[in-house]
């Protein structure tokens, strides 16, 4: 047996578990994808599907102290163990709530079978003319005796120029694997503004793919900052629809992977309108055996003049075994736009060691510095403290240095 | 001879790049308190030395030695051969973006005084030492928090240069080309910094292809380096003579001696 067949079992002693026919016969039609598909060409799910699971099942109980442990801490959380909420916070202009999808969207396999089967995921709603001060931290906790697979569902709705920062982050407890397949759908109305916080620090035993649409009217401005150090298997597919003029989206990476973790970063901005402005930088650093993918694709649509898109996307491989494939797709029917991308692919710079050495400092700080200077354009855009200050702290536990400076 | 006797003392130091013989046999003596200038045509092995005493691997060494107050520095690694004291000012300084002036710096102070044995510097007392020394380099305000080098101009990476030499206060310090770059002005306070961290304890050796730069650091010796030997030394009247002359009286006498 694998995934499917694991699906299909628990769905057929459980027939409520679907929310969407719809959805599950575009699952069932179109299979978990293989590297025929050009979405997926550097990315195997073989493995991942070949697994057993459980269908969120065989929970294990979560204690206060590990709740603690394992949170930011933050003022603000939403708290969810194993799928379902248990703590959320109140804010002032605030709703949030378990969502319930009427009506759910799916646009592949692995959305339509979230579609299908997914019944949890928060819905944070901000009202108009509302600004969010305190970041709101969501932390997914699981614990599993047997393999897991997970799905949420989740909806973000900022009304008009109202703002707020989010810090997602998915922690497995057990030994065992837990899979998580989620969808987040991002409305910002007009002159709103977000920035989302994907902490992926996830030990060996994390599976996770994650769909994230952001969908803006004019004059909003997004941001979603994804830091990976870790994890079995993990696929972003981060999707920006600019609806309205003069808006703003910016993505922002950081992956350091190694051993044999794999991450995959495929983003999608979509330029409808014209008059607006999209930036992109991510920062990969790999060892071991680690493997990595980036695949960024622009699309500058016929209507959308005076479009400002920009993409970066630097490795560093630090091991002979590492390796990224990296691949920019600019798709422009548009004549009056800027758009620049550029992939670097290196090692650290021999002369700047050498420089760095001259002066005192030993070769593996001098590489540490390096690697840290080499990522910090990307961290430099995390605006909540509290997280830039403890991703400093995970990049130099993941690199193994210690930063004297 | 008394090996202590010299701060530097090279012997017959034969390095290159592969199969390539950049110098073919160096012999230098210099004292604490001394200012040595090498100078000689492009191509001669002036960056090449300054790089094989810093440690630089991209060059082989092929036979000599380097002692450094008894001890060859070739034994060594760069970062060790730093923290005995040993400075190059580099002719082409590199963009270090990522990281500030101050907290490389720190860093790199932090790690000589952990090997030196010497206790932690606080951040107040090396803040205050960081000022007083650009004070001496008439550095501007917010110079701290640039990035290491990215961005700065030809001058203003040169007076890092001679900034992070005075927060290091090396015993023998190697400027290459340092006057490379540099508008009078900024020559002028270079040297002037230069000068003034001059001791009866340290040594200088000053690598330039003009004379230039010797009006402002006076040497008490001037080598002339060619087709990677010394093949003249003088006192500082040579660099005048070699400004006036040119290389070539010079160069044709030691061709004919090695046969070019």
């Amino acid at each position: 047996m694998g995934l499917l067949e694991n699906i299909q079992k628990n769905i057929a002693d459980n027939p409520i578990l679907i929310n969407s026919e719809a959805a599950f016969s575009k699952f069932l039609e179109l299979g978990f994808p293989d590297i025929k598909n050009e979405e997926w060409k550097y990315t195997s799910l073989k493995k991942v599907i070949s697994y057993e699971y459980e269908i969120e099942k065989n929970t294990e109980e979560i204690s206060e102290k590990e709740i603690k442990s394992n949170s930011l801490n933050f003022h603000n959380a939403i708290i969810f163990l194993n799928g379902k909420i248990y703590s959320k916070p109140k804010i002032k202009g605030v709703t949030i709530s378990n969502f319930e999808d009427q009506n759910p969207s799916f646009d592949n396999a692995i959305t339509a079978l979230n579609a299908s089967i997914a019944s949890n995921g928060y819905s944070i709603s901000v009202d108009s003319n509302t600004v969010v001060s305190e970041p709101i931290e969501i932390l997914f906790l699981t614990k599993n005796s047997s393999n897991n697979f997970i799905q949420y569902r989740n909806n973000i709705n900022v009304e008009e120029n109202s703002e707020v920062k989010i810090v997602e982050h998915i922690k497995n407890l057990s030994e065992k694997i837990c899979f998580t397949n989620s969808v987040t759908l991002v409305k910002l109305k007009k002159y709103a503004k977000i920035e989302h916080n994907k902490l992926q620090d996830n030990n060996d035993n994390q599976i996770s793919i994650d769909h994230t649409y952001v969908d803006q009217d004019k004059n909003s401005i997004s941001t979603i900052n994804t830091l990976i150090f870790g994890g079995l298997f993990t696929r972003n597919n981060l999707n920006f629809t600019q609806n309205g003029e003069r808006g703003e989206s910016n993505m922002n990476g950081i992956v350091i992977l190694d051993n044999k973790e794999f991450a995959d970063n495929h983003t999608f901005m979509d330029h409808k309108m014209p008059n607006c402005e999209s930036n992109e930088l991510y920062k990969g650093i790999y060892l071991g055996r680690a493997k990595g993918v980036f695949n960024g694709k622009i699309m500058v649509q016929p209507d959308a003049q005076k479009i400002n898109a920009f993409q970066a996307n630097n490795n560093l491989l630090l091991s002979d075994n590492s390796s990224i494939n990296s691949k920019p797709q600019l798709e422009i029917y548009a004549d009056d736009v800027k758009c620049s991308h550029g992939c670097t692919i290196g090692q650290l710079d021999e002369n700047a060691l050498f420089y760095m050495n001259t002066r005192g400092i030993s070769k593996e700080d001098a590489k540490a510095i390096l690697t840290f200077a080499f990522a910090s354009e990307a961290l430099d855009k995390i605006t909540i403290k509290e997280l830039s200050s403890l991703a400093r702290d995970l990049m130099s536990k993941k690199l193994n240095v210690n930063l004297s400076f | 001879m008394d090996k202590k006797k010299y701060m530097l003392k090279i012997n017959d130091l034969k390095a290159g790049i592969e199969d390539v013989e950049i110098l073919k046999g160096i012999n230098l003596s210099v004292n604490k308190g001394e200012v040595h200038a090498i100078m000689g045509p492009n191509g001669s092995g002036k960056s090449t030395l300054s790089a094989v005493i810093a440690g630089n691997e991209t060059y082989e060494v092929n036979s000599g030695s380097i002692l450094f107050d008894g001890e060859d520095l070739l034994d060594l690694d760069p970062d060790q051969r730093a923290h005995k004291g040993v400075f190059l000012s580099f002719q082409y300084p590199v963009e270090i973006p990522g990281i500030s002036v101050s907290n490389f710096i720190k860093a790199a102070i932090t790690e000589k005084r952990k090997v030196l044995g010497l206790g932690p510097i606080s951040a107040k007392e090396l803040l205050s030492s960081m000022k007083e020394k650009m004070e001496l380099l008439s550095m501007k305000k917010g110079y701290l928090s640039r990035n290491m080098n990215e961005g700065f101009s030809g001058g203003e990476k040169k007076r890092n240069e001679i900034f992070q030499m005075a927060m290091l206060e090396p015993k023998l310090a190697i400027l290459d080309e340092t006057d490379s770059g540099l508008d009078i002005d900024a020559l002028r306070i270079v040297a002037n910094g230069v000068n003034k961290l001059k001791s009866k304890e340290n040594a200088t050796i000053i690598i330039t292809h003009y004379q230039r730069l010797l009006d402002y650091i006076v040497p008490d010796f001037v080598h002339v380096l060619h087709n990677g030997r010394i093949i003249k030394s003088g006192g500082k009247e040579l660099a005048h003579e070699l400004e006036e002359k040119g290389y070539d009286w010079v160069t044709k006498e030691a061709d004919e001696k090695w046969g070019y």
